[in-house]
């Protein structure tokens, strides 16, 4: 079961790279009966002859992304299950399902399907088909709908909540820090790479750091399945969220956004940037070419494509220095300066009041920027009170599963690009609104109720390492 | 004639010794091994003594050992997956910082000719950049994954920040800063197993690898605009191999030393014995060098010789480390 | 002209018993069986060369249970520990599989014959329980 090579994509570009061979020993359950032999067929089919001379054909051991989640193996998000369990495939199944049901007669037993846009998404898509972000945007809805989608949404409208939300957590940790040790720094919890990596490898030391508020995808999976679905349950609305990068994937995937009485995940297909572009492909279109589709909105109106300022990672840092120095300083704060430290994915912001710095917040971006705050964390010489974590070089606009470079462009230059038609629509918004306000009354019972505590906030677990010596690999 | 004088028989180590490293300064010789100690040795009149036992900083065997460029502090690279940085003060050394990061056996540990930057290498395929600040605080400052496999060694270019790194996967590679963060910008293939080594010779200009495919390679480097018409990319120079020396080494060549002072490549063989090469005296083009086997000295120690260094201020002083457990000090004499 | 083997082939053939007898009982890290009953070693597949008056270069070639089996790694590592904790003499040991008997033999190989990886193994205390209780010797 050697998953590089095989398993692992050459064009998979995930910045935390596995440094092992997947060494997790595969679970076999046993046929009943007593076993005389077992053959291996001329077509490489191993079938188990009973005593009784019976031949029974063995099933394949194979390996589930949730084994993949739950071992301490290996640091990646490059595993093929990945790609086959959630694809651009399986979307098409239940549209085509979705249609031979119709065909039937039997529209009630359709399921809902609900496409959820990440803006960084939309925004490489923009770039390649020449489009600014709002018409990019209505297209991709177009073409969604036209496929068979009952509703699209930008993820953009549930990192809203998420901005708030996390802003609310901060200020609760910051009151907690004389009591909690493990109350500050604030770790970012959006990335779900960075999670693994923390769950995986550093366990119960940077965990609690580690902000419970759920990531945007993970909140729009909240909101769709237990608020926009019009009264159906959970398993009659299928979800599928359009992202930057594979780890999201892996995020949808976890036991703690699975609902076990309807057997249904919160996102149950997750698609790369990449993925979308090459359904366009299948469909034989330009995007340029789609006649739009309005945007669906969390708040039952017409929804247009939103932005929240400062950078493509979601503007953690931005929303939560912004709201922490109201709440906690009651100063406003003009537009942030990041001050770039050890390098263009390392900055700092201070908020500074009389001369004197009151908050030190951090962006770290990257595998190497991750490793100093860890460190750091574990050492208790961390000095920040908050840290803006994603495990991508740059951030989310260049996670791994955007758009390639064309021909003689560089990497660094479409990213620019990517940014220009990201901020396009940025200015607008700040986070919170009387919607949102209502939506906290509405659906979730007010700001700090169970419901709340359930739909918005998540839990991390460390993993063990791997004891079974017939797995390890040396 | 060439041959290698015994000096001395250092002691203490209660298991195989890995690595050897003079300090700056040629005054004082760390070795390391499966004791999971690092020892300290220095000439106390005429004899050569254990001034000091490194220990309570690894949980397993400590793999290799390099100085700072001012002799003040020392690095150990141990399979407990950790570095430790030992400064001297006054009388004792004192572990300031370990370096956590690398998922398993950290393999090698080397600083750069200023100073400034330290790089590992671990069995997890990944070669760590690190930065030194003043206060002596450690921050990482990039992570490579360019190998395919355990990498083996790693080691500065003599003058510039270009750092080499020898591998599992039967390449060595070089990286440089690129602005924003480090890149690998030659690979240098040929060996056709493990690359346990490499050496640069004094100028940078030639690198030394050896292998378990029982050979010695020499590599030359080209820079952009080279006369020789070496394709190059950029302002990058291409690393060419102009020599390979297959024949005189039965078994694997764990290790190769390029000394700066004479000039003399010594290399450590699983077959016991310590080779001398140099290159010959007759040799007219530097894209066809030959070298010359000058002295093999047969059972310089009774199990695998595993690691050697040259006194950088004596000339001809060569230390040697071996799964015997016993250092050992030679001086090459030429008669 | 004799047909009767020399003194020196006479104690070569001695150390090759030395060597399997050694290596013989060693219990597959997976099943009771020794890797004698297995047919995962056996004589023929091991050959000496005599390097000094003190010591031997020894070659064992040894055949997997099955050609994609798992495990090959950890017999090789049990072979090469068991040996060179219990010959009596020195030697420079040189482990291969059977040509033509493993998927991915050229990998294995070069990790079990890599001094380096097998050291830091033995230091793995997981690893080390399961190669000493393969190659502890039998309770008759």
């Amino acid at each position: 079961m050697a998953f590089s090579g095989a398993l692992q994509l050459t064009d998979l570009d995930d910045f935390i790279t596995p440094s092992q061979e997947c060494i997790k020993p595969v679970k076999v359950t046993k046929k009943s009966g007593k076993t005389a032999a077992i053959k291996i067929g001329d077509d490489g089919e191993y079938s188990q002859i009973g005593i009784d001379g019976g031949e029974v054909k063995l099933e394949k051991a194979t390996i589930t992304l949730n084994d993949c989640l739950a071992c301490s193996g290996c640091i990646t998000s490059a595993e093929s299950v990945l790609i086959t369990q959630q694809s651009q495939e399986e979307l098409y199944k239940i549209l085509n399902s979705n249609k031979i049901l119709l065909e039937q007669g039997k529209s009630d037993e359709c399921k809902y399907v609900v496409i959820s846009i990440s803006p960084q998404s939309k925004a490489s898509l923009a770039v390649k088909y020449k489009l600014n972000a709002n018409e990019a945007i209505e297209k991709i809805s177009g073409f969604f709908k036209q496929l068979g989608a009952s509703a699209v949404y930008d993820v953009a409208q549930a990192r809203d909540l998420s901005l708030v939300e996390s802003g609310h957590e901060f200020i609760r940790r910051y009151q907690d820090k004389e009591t909690d040790k493990t109350a500050l720094p604030m770790l970012a919890s959006a990335c779900p790479g960075w999670v693994c990596y923390a769950e995986k490898t550093h366990g119960s030391y940077i965990l609690p750091y580690i902000s419970s508020t759920k990531s945007p995808q993970q909140i729009m999976g909240s909101l769709t399945k237990d608020h926009l679905g019009g009264g159906r349950k959970p398993d009659q609305v299928y979800h599928v969220t359009v992202m930057p990068c594979y780890d999201k994937k892996l995020e949808a995937s976890r036991q703690d956004f699975y609902d076990d009485l309807y057997s249904t995940r919160d996102v149950d297909c997750v698609l790369s940037t990449l993925e979308v572009d090459e359904m366009f492909k299948r469909e034989g279109i330009q995007l340029g070419d789609v006649i739009p589709a309005p945007l669906d909105s969390i708040y039952g109106r017409q929804g247009s494509a939103m932005n929240h300022p400062n950078n493509g990672s979601g503007g953690y840092l931005e929303h939560v220095m912004k709201h922490a120095a109201k709440e906690i300083y009651g100063h406003t704060t003009g537009d942030l300066k990041y001050k770039t430290m050890r390098n263009n994915d390392f900055k700092e912001v201070t908020l500074e009041i009389d001369g004197k710095v009151e908050l030190k917040f951090a962006i770290a971006y990257g595998f190497r920027n991750i490793q100093n705050i860890v460190q750091k964390v574990k050492r208790g010489k961390c000095n920040y009170h908050f840290v803006e974590v994603m495990a991508c070089p740059s951030g989310c606009l260049n996670g791994g599963a955007q758009l390639r470079p064309e021909e003689g462009v560089t990497q660094k230059e479409l990213l620019a690009e990517v940014e220009g038609v990201y901020d396009e629509n940025d200015a607008t918004l700040e986070c919170g609104s009387d919607e949102l306000d209502q939506l906290y009354a509405t659906w979730l019972g007010g700001r700090n109720s169970d419901k709340a505590l359930k739909m918005l906030h998540t839990q991390y677990h460390a993993i063990e390492k791997e004891t079974n010596a017939l797995g390890i690999k040396w | 004639m060439i041959s290698l004088q015994s000096i001395a028989e250092l002691e203490a180590h209660s298991d195989r010794v890995w690595s050897v490293s003079w300090n700056p300064s040629g005054t004082l010789l760390a070795s390391c091994g499966g004791d999971k100690t690092v020892r300290l040795w220095g000439k106390e009149g005429e004899n050569w003594v254990c001034k000091y036992r490194l220990e309570d900083g690894h949980q397993r065997t400590v793999r290799s050992v390099g100085w700072s460029p001012c002799g003040k502090y020392l690095a150990s690279a141990s399979f407990d997956a950790t570095t430790c940085i030992w400064e001297n003060k006054d009388r004792d050394f004192e572990c300031i910082a370990t370096l956590e990061g690398h998922e398993n056996e950290v393999k090698c540990v080397t600083w750069c000719s200023n100073g400034s930057l330290i790089a590992t290498c671990s069995r997890d395929k990944s070669v760590w950049i690190w930065e030194v600040d003043e206060d002596a605080e450690f921050e990482c400052e990039s992570v490579l994954n360019a190998h395919s496999q355990d990498v083996k060694m790693v080691l500065w270019h003599p003058t510039k920040e270009i750092v080499a790194s020898a591998s599992y996967d039967n390449t060595i590679k070089m990286f440089k800063n690129d602005g924003d963060d480090w890149s690998c910008f030659s690979t240098l293939a040929s060996h056709e197993s493990t690359v346990w080594a490499i050496s640069f010779d004094k100028t940078g200009e030639r690198l030394a690898s050896c292998s378990d495919d029982k050979t010695l390679k020499i590599w030359q480097e080209y820079l952009p605009g080279n006369t020789e018409g070496v394709a190059t990319v950029g302002s990058d120079s291409a690393w060419k191999c102009v020599c390979t020396l297959s024949g005189q080494h039965p078994r694997t060549i764990y290790d190769v030393k390029w000394c700066s002072l004479t000039d003399y490549i010594a290399t450590a063989c699983v077959d016991n014995a310590i080779r001398l090469f140099k290159e010959s005296d007759c040799n007219t083009d530097k894209n066809q060098p030959s070298f010359d086997l000058l002295h093999t000295q047969y059972q310089a120690h009774t199990q695998d010789v595993n690691g050697l260094c040259w006194n950088p201020k004596i000339p001809g002083l060569l230390a040697s480390a071996s799964d015997d457990s016993i250092v050992k000090i030679w001086q090459v004499v030429e008669k | 002209m004799s047909s009767i083997p020399n003194a020196a082939e006479a104690i070569d053939q001695e150390i090759i018993y030395q060597i399997y007898d050694t290596i013989k009982d060693i219990k597959d890290p997976e099943k009771p069986e020794t890797l004698e009953d297995l047919n995962v070693v056996f004589e023929e597949g091991i050959t000496i060369e005599k390097i000094d008056d003190e010591s031997y270069g020894i070659n064992i070639e040894f055949v997997p249970t099955v050609p994609h089996c798992s495990l090959a790694t950890l017999i090789g590592l049990c072979i090469r520990v068991k040996l060179y904790q219990c010959l009596p003499f020195k030697h420079k040991l040189r482990i291969n599989i059977k040509e033509g008997t493993h998927e991915t033999a050229a990998e294995i190989n070069k990790q079990i014959n890599d001094k380096e990886r097998v050291a830091a193994a033995m230091e793995n205390p997981n690893l080390k329980e399961l190669v000493d209780n393969c190659i502890s010797e039998p309770e008759y």
